[in-house]
């Protein structure tokens, strides 16, 4: 991507999976904090159902007894590995934070890897609640605990980030004074696609920016009509 | 091409393709059938959009629209859909056999941490009567001396819990072990060796001590059904979790991420497998085990065919006639 520079990846937690069809999918890393509120979110309906299932199994006697040990035993182990095998990829908790797992690859999370990401809990909880899967999360750039990072799979945003798609406000189109590169003709064109949500003060202050270049006889007080003038222009609209 | 001769000329195709992809999950019966092929190549079609759109710097939102279209279609034809029998059948006709084989190594490895200990600590308290109180208090060996020994009631519980209250205690105490010894292997396989050799520890002075009170028949009567599918679950788990820390020793020329994905995905089959046998142990474990009323020399004979038919069953299921690599 050209238009996105080194330093900007440094900071960006962004990750890009390459598909087999020569693009690149950009995944969105979930950290520790909305991590943990799925986990305490899907903690509570564990734990709501299994007293519930006590409650209605008490009084089976001891058949309902061992019954309600293995549900504790599922709810613990494969709870995770159910949801995530299923269309969301998401326990209840993932879903409501609005996170999913999918592979490293970008690809469906498969059965070995949901299993492989669960069971491995055990040592990312050890020495005590999670300590050592929050510090490996911490550590590295794309949030994986341990178990992710056996497992090969990530912790990402479901929604991709939506920009705004609205088009320039209109305005007559206008040509350019001088042939613009490739990227700054994107930089115009992104702008007046945010001019509207833009104060109009803020909006000029950006086109000052372009605006001697690009459009050189343009008045005073017309500088943003005249900048979304020549987005028009580069859309296509002569 | 301007942006928007772009735009013009290809959103039909994409109106089509994010219509296929609503569809296909709200599909009923009756309903028409999604063309597989097409989808494919539209959604080949909208990745050369957008790569095409990202070469030429087109505006954020086309980008952004082509974006989001292909990583939906990529999450739809991509998506695994044979959960089917077949596949759990194949895994204990061969894949796990055939796992335990490859693993042998780790395997033998993981016996030794667990046998060793339990060997060494069994041999200890039977020599010395004392020395079980410095792995258990004295309370606790009070109750094993109640459990496995000649009181009435079931074999081998606390309090006199039903047997199935007992199952269900043993899937989710036993598995838990099990898993720990499993996950233990990512702190470079010390973790799988100190959670096999501790329980490994706890059953040899168990063993020890209770043959020393002369309930050796109760006790090894009672260990030896289960303990076919219970022991061998606990090494094998172990020898799963070794496997993912050799990766991280010597990872080869891999990275060691590398070494650790691929050693892990081929480990998960013997997991798989495992968590079956540990089902199978509790259920011998609550029922047949603990009941009083089955001769020992009875739970003898059939723990000894259990011992043979787990032993046959790692040894020879699973190998290929024709693949002499397999077979060696």
């Amino acid at each position: 991507m050209s238009a996105r520079s080194d330093l900007a990846s440094r900071l960006d937690t962004r990750y890009a999976a390459e598909t087999p069809e020569g693009i690149a999918l950009w995944l969105r890393p979930a950290g520790v904090a909305p991590r943990l509120y799925a986990y305490l979110v899907d903690l509570l309906i564990r734990f709501f159902v299994f007293v519930f299932v006590v409650l209605f199994l008490g009084r089976l006697g001891g058949f309902g007894g061992g019954l309600a040990l293995v549900v504790l035993f599922l709810l613990e182990w494969l709870y995770p590995v159910v949801f995530e095998l299923g269309p969301g990829a998401a326990t209840p908790g993932k879903r409501m934070v609005g996170l999913t797992v999918v592979m490293d690859s970008g690809l469906p999370i498969t059965p070995a890897a949901s299993l492989t990401r669960n069971l491995l809990r055990a040592a990312d909880f050890l020495p005590s609640f999670y300590a050592f899967g929050a510090l490996s999360m911490l550590w590295r750039h794309d949030f994986k605990r341990l178990g992710d990072l056996a497992a090969g799979t990530l912790v990402v945003y479901a929604a991709q980030a939506e920009l705004p798609r609205s088009a320039p406000p209109p305005a007559p189109a206008r040509a350019p004074a001088v042939p613009l590169p490739a990227r700054s003709q994107a930089a115009i064109v992104a702008w007046a696609g945010r001019v509207a949500r833009l104060t109009e003060a803020r909006a000029d202050e950006l086109a000052e920016i372009a605006v001697p270049v690009v459009a050189p006889r343009a008045q005073h007080g017309d500088r943003v009509a005249a900048l979304v003038g020549v987005a028009h222009w580069l859309l296509g609209r002569r | 091409m301007t942006p928007l001769q772009f735009e013009t000329a290809h959103a039909a195709l994409w109106q089509e393709l994010e219509a296929e992809l609503g569809a296909v999950p709200k599909r009923k019966r009756g309903s028409q059938p999604v063309d597989r092929a097409r989808v494919a190549a539209l959604y080949r079609a909208a990745c050369e959009h957008l790569a095409v759109a990202e070469s030429r710097a087109y505006p954020v939102w086309l980008i952004e629209r082509l974006e989001t279209l292909t990583a939906r279609g990529h999450q739809r034809i991509y998506r695994e859909t044979d959960f089917g029998l077949d596949k759990l059948a194949r895994l204990f006709v061969v894949d796990f056999p055939a796992a335990v084989r490859a693993h042998r190594v780790y395997v033998l490895i993981a016996l030794l941490a667990f046998a060793g200990p339990l060997a060494v600590i069994g041999v200890l308290s039977y020599l010395d009567p004392g020395f079980i109180l410095s792995l258990h208090d004295a309370g606790m060996v009070a109750e094993y001396e109640r459990m496995y020994g000649d009181a009435d009631g079931p074999i081998g519980r606390r309090s006199a819990g039903s047997d199935w209250s007992m199952f269900g205690f043993y899937i989710f105490n036993n598995l838990r072990i099990a898993f720990q010894c499993f996950a233990g292997g990512l702190f470079f396989g010390i973790g799988s060796l100190y959670y096999l050799a501790a329980n490994g520890a706890v059953a040899g002075s168990l063993a020890g001590y209770l043959t020393w009170r002369g309930f050796g028949e109760t006790f090894y009567s009672f260990v030896v059904t289960h303990g076919a599918f219970e022991l061998t679950g606990v090494v094998l788990a172990g020898a799963a979790g070794l496997a993912l820390g050799h990766a991280l020793l010597a990872p080869g020329r891999r990275s060691r991420l590398a070494a650790l994905e691929d050693a892990a995905r081929r480990a998960i089959v013997i997991v798989y497998g495992m968590i079956a046998m540990f089902v199978v142990a509790a259920a011998f474990e609550a029922f047949w085990s603990s009941a009083r009323w089955v001769a020992p020399q009875v739970k003898f004979g059939v723990g000894g065919a259990c011992w043979f038919v787990v032993f046959v069953y790692f040894v020879f299921q699973g190998r290929s006639r024709r693949d002499p690599a397999s077979s060696r």
